[in-house]
């Protein structure tokens, strides 16, 4: 994959991305900032973003989301938990809730 | 409590409704809807189809603590707890979100609902009341409910300590057993 290829993918995963949060946002505030992660202020802004604006913030050469597993443990437990080890699915949704989120800084 | 204002009585019916197709015990739409008793009978049966049970309330906080339901319950009060910090939701709204939520996780993973509308808001009170608590676990760092006030220095979680006879229901056991019989038929 050459520079160009990169970043021609990272611009459609930016879309996707805003999109897809933009939409989840919009249909039901509170679970969407419990499944993205992030501060009620950061919604609000995301959610009152024009088309034109989204399109924009898109168009980075940079990916706008990151790993929310940084983490030894949450990424052993996402990469190697199978059936075997019980309420796994559980067991992660338990440790994100207690992650910090992203927030606007000051 | 009598509702002066339409507007709030539709939004009081919507809430209701919901709780009842969640699973709601007549009790807890008293305590969390202003429409009285009449109303709330009526709704239900239009809802369910069915007269509500009688009878009292599971009131205890020692089912919290058994493996699958302290799972069950501490998944929902992170959530709970969760939405009430970063989501600014509170009352009877954070706990159908929260619950709503907590259904869906539980989906995911293929498994069944231990935990009812009902427990869940018995949670919250116990929460309130602080009979219960969220402590730390030493090895995955996740929160669990505990009961309130008691030592908790090497606290280690049902998941990453799970008894040995964890998940082995009857129920359990003997649908294995027929997966395995219907090949043979």
């Amino acid at each position: 994959m050459n520079t160009n290829q990169m970043h021609e993918e990272i611009k459609e995963a930016n879309l996707s991305y805003m999109l897809l949060a933009r939409q989840m946002i919009q249909e039901d505030q509170a679970a969407a900032i419990f499944r993205l992660g992030i501060s009620k202020e950061m919604a609000d802004l995301i959610a009152g973003l024009s088309p034109a604006q989204l399109l924009k913030m898109a168009a980075s050469n940079m990916l706008l989301c990151r790993f929310r597993f940084d983490e030894k443990l949450l990424l052993n437990m996402i990469t190697d938990y199978n059936k075997d080890r019980m309420m796994s699915q559980a067991h992660t949704t338990i440790l994100m809730t207690g992650r910090p989120m992203e927030v606007l800084a000051a | 409590m009598r509702n002066k204002s339409v507007i709030t009585e539709a939004y009081q019916i919507q809430v209701a409704v919901k709780l009842i197709e969640l699973g709601a015990r007549l009790q807890l739409l008293q305590e969390e809807t202003s429409l009285s008793r009449e109303r709330l009978l009526k709704l239900y049966k239009e809802v369910r189809g069915v007269s509500p049970s009688k009878g009292m309330l599971p009131y205890s906080t020692d089912w919290f603590m058994s493996w699958s339901p302290n799972i069950h319950s501490s998944l929902f009060m992170d959530i709970h707890q969760f939405l009430v910090a970063h989501a600014e939701l509170s009352g009877v709204e954070a706990l159908v979100k929260a619950y709503c939520l907590y259904l869906e996780q539980i989906n995911v993973s293929g498994d069944e609902a231990v935990l009812s509308i009902t427990r869940a808001w018995f949670l919250v009170r116990f929460f309130d009341a602080k009979m219960l608590q969220l402590t730390g676990c030493t090895e995955c760092t996740g929160h669990f409910v505990v009961h309130a006030d008691e030592l908790y220095a090497n606290y280690i979680c049902g998941i990453c300590r799970p008894p040995s006879r964890a998940g082995k229901t009857n129920k359990n056991g003997r649908r294995s057993v027929s997966l395995n019989t219907s090949p043979a038929i």
